[in-house]
């Protein structure tokens, strides 16, 4: 009896410190992105270098975290939302590095345009804002995680409709300017790949806000539009 | 005999066994015969007990009201930092909810990686200051002490402001010793020439217009400095009317000279009210903003001087077709030397004092400074008056 008791206590030791070092990853992400923004509105192209290189500590902790997940389900057979947990975290994972990828994909972005001596500023607003947006889905999919409340995902998961509207305005409006000045088609398709990034990074979060719902509820509601969501 | 005192217990028992179902300090408890005292004690304990939680509970909720009026955050960790507490401010500066985030690691919500490695280096000798990005970027500065063996509390000052001053004083040293450098180079640099070397007359002449050129440039900054100064030390400005219509005429004209014909310069007024201040320090607010105007914008452009008044105050507006300013500039415009192009300002004459000089002498008349600018488009810069420093509207 004594012994079980144990177990089980270091079991949930351990799955709580497999959630901090989600939330730690997801953190990185955060700061990533942030920057990513930061360096396309300031256009110090220094930190382009920095954000490349944490990517890769970005790389580790997924296969890190995944190596613990394989470990605990080996060694545990955790069961119901115990194994929820474990599932669902292996799937944010994921989204979380690819998010982190798209990060980069800003940030290398970000530099080729300064680099050939353009600014983006006269479409700065719109990406800024949609980026904004896009940051704000970040952070409150893990918040969510964190909480395991599934109000706040649901919310998220909205959201992401509008981060969808924004890109496509924001496109329309760069069709409008590479048509009346082809000389800004280079920057301008520099420009959507950054915006279509954003985009990404907006759906990255509302994946994990489906895996928060799963884990909770132990509904899937990927694919299933918008009534599924209560 | 037997079976009555048998009875008398059974009551006494019973009447015990329903009060403790429930035992209340209020509903009384009384038992009969050797059971009175024993009932009494137990019933004064259970009072006893009922005031102490009391006083307890108000002595707890004491200390945590006291800790809501702290105007810092204060968040208490456990060994595992996990929240215990945190007071409302902590809740705002760093995005907590107490309710739900009682017993969860700090490091699962502030999850910003210079926190985290901070926390887990476990040095707590210096506090951390860091940018919080998800609060605006407010600057946090974060001071972790133990407290009863392994807790630990953790303070939060929000050092934004005191941040931001201490910036603007280090910018502000190094771009004064930087703006006076530069011309005394090219002072020194054709001073050293003229005494080592033998020049002719023609290009000796040159070097003197430019040092006399590089001298005035000194000489204005080192003017617009004394202005600044002055303006901040000087009484407040008298309540005299200075006629509207006048100084309209003369900022017109000295706009017309300043542009030489490359600009068509618009006034738009009905004449009406005048407005209450000290008569230099407004001539040279406004003519700092028309020169600003004429040299931002580009041969060909229009200048627009308007000024409307009425019984709610007063605007006076320059609106150019000109260069315009990027957003992210527009809050530092009136910190003292802030350019947004450091070459282009310069080129074109200005000492980087220009709008600092403006924002003060405009404050001192209660006025605000309201700059709205579209890059490529053009920008408006307007000093709004409140309606005590406006005269002569009915």
């Amino acid at each position: 009896m004594n012994e079980t008791q144990h177990v089980s206590s270091q079991f949930d030791e351990d799955l709580s410190l497999l959630r901090t070092h989600v939330l730690q990853m997801g953190g990185l992400v955060e700061t990533q992105v942030s920057a990513a923004i930061d360096a396309y509105t300031t256009g110090e192209i220094s930190s382009v270098k920095t954000i490349v290189d944490t990517d890769r500590k970005v790389n580790e902790l997924e296969k890190a975290i995944d190596d613990d997940c394989a470990h605990i389900i080996a060694k545990r057979q955790p069961a119901a939302s115990d194994l929820r947990l474990v599932l669902g975290i292996s799937k944010i994972v994921t989204d979380l590095e690819r998010a982190g990828d798209e990060a980069k994909k800003i940030a290398k972005g970000v530099r080729r345009i300064y680099e050939s001596g353009h600014l983006p500023s006269q479409f700065g607003v719109g990406i800024r804002h949609l980026a904004e947006a896009a940051l704000t889905m970040v952070r409150q999919a893990l918040d969510a995680f964190a909480r395991l409340d599934t109000a706040q995902a649901t919310s998220v998961i909205r959201a992401d409709s509008d981060v969808d509207t924004e890109f496509k305005s924001i496109i329309r409006q760069l069709i409008t300017h590479m048509m009346e000045d082809p000389r800004t088609i280079t920057t301008a398709i520099d420009i959507i790949s950054i915006a279509r990034a954003i985009e990404r990074i907006g759906d990255h979060a509302k994946n994990v806000s489906e895996q928060v719902v799963f884990i909770v509820d132990g509904r899937d509601i990927r694919h299933t539009g918008k009534e599924a969501i209560k | 005999m037997l079976g009555w005192k048998l009875l008398f217990h059974i009551g006494n028992f019973s009447r015990l066994e329903v009060w403790s179902r429930q035992p209340k300090a209020d509903s009384s408890l009384d038992g009969r015969g050797e059971w009175g005292s024993v009932f009494a004690r137990i019933y004064r304990h259970e009072k006893d007990m009922a005031t102490q939680i009391v006083r307890r509970e108000e002595e707890v909720a004491t200390l945590i009201a006291a800790g809501q009026a702290l105007t810092d955050g204060v968040v208490l960790l456990d060994e595992n930092y996990q929240i215990i507490f945190c007071n409302t401010t902590a809740e705002m500066q760093l995005g907590l909810v107490i309710h739900s985030d009682r017993g969860q690691p700090i490091i699962n919500l502030v999850r910003q990686p210079e926190f985290v490695d901070y926390l887990q280096a476990g040095d707590f000798s210096r506090p951390l200051t860091m940018r919080f990005e998800r609060n605006e970027d407010r600057v946090l500065s974060i001071h972790v002490l133990p407290y009863s063996d392994s807790r630990r509390l953790m303070q939060v000052k929000d050092v934004t402001q005191t941040d931001r001053l201490d910036r603007m004083r280090r910018d502000f040293v190094a771009n004064v010793s930087h703006e006076l450098r530069t011309p005394l180079t090219v002072l020194s640099g054709f001073l050293e020439t003229l005494q080592e070397f033998e020049v002719d007359r023609d290009e000796r002449s040159r070097y003197l217009a430019l040092m006399s050129e590089q001298s005035s440039r000194m000489l204005s900054i080192v003017q617009d400095l004394l202005t600044l100064s002055s303006i901040e030390s000087a009484p407040p400005p008298d309540t005299e009317p200075v006629d509207m219509i006048s100084l309209l005429d003369k900022l017109r004209r000295d706009a017309e000279a300043l542009s030489a014909g490359r600009h068509s310069i618009v006034v738009e007024s009905d004449g009406q009210g005048d407005l209450r201040g000290s008569e230099p320090e407004l001539v040279s607010a406004f003519t700092n903003l028309v020169a600003n105007a004429v040299r931002y914008t580009p041969a060909g452009g229009t200048i627009r001087l308007s000024w409307k008044a009425g019984l709610q105050g007063a605007e006076f507006a320059v609106q150019d077709t000109g260069i315009g300013i990027d957003s992210k500039h527009i809050p530092r415009l009136t910190e003292r030397f802030y350019r947004v192009d450091r070459g282009r300002s310069r080129d074109a004459g200005g000492t980087g004092l220009g709008l600092a000089i403006v924002k003060h002498s405009l404050s001192r008349h209660q006025a605000q400074l309201e700059i709205k600018s579209t890059p490529g488009v053009g920008s408006r810069f307007a000093a709004k008056f409140p309606a005590s420093r406006v005269a002569g509207i009915q």
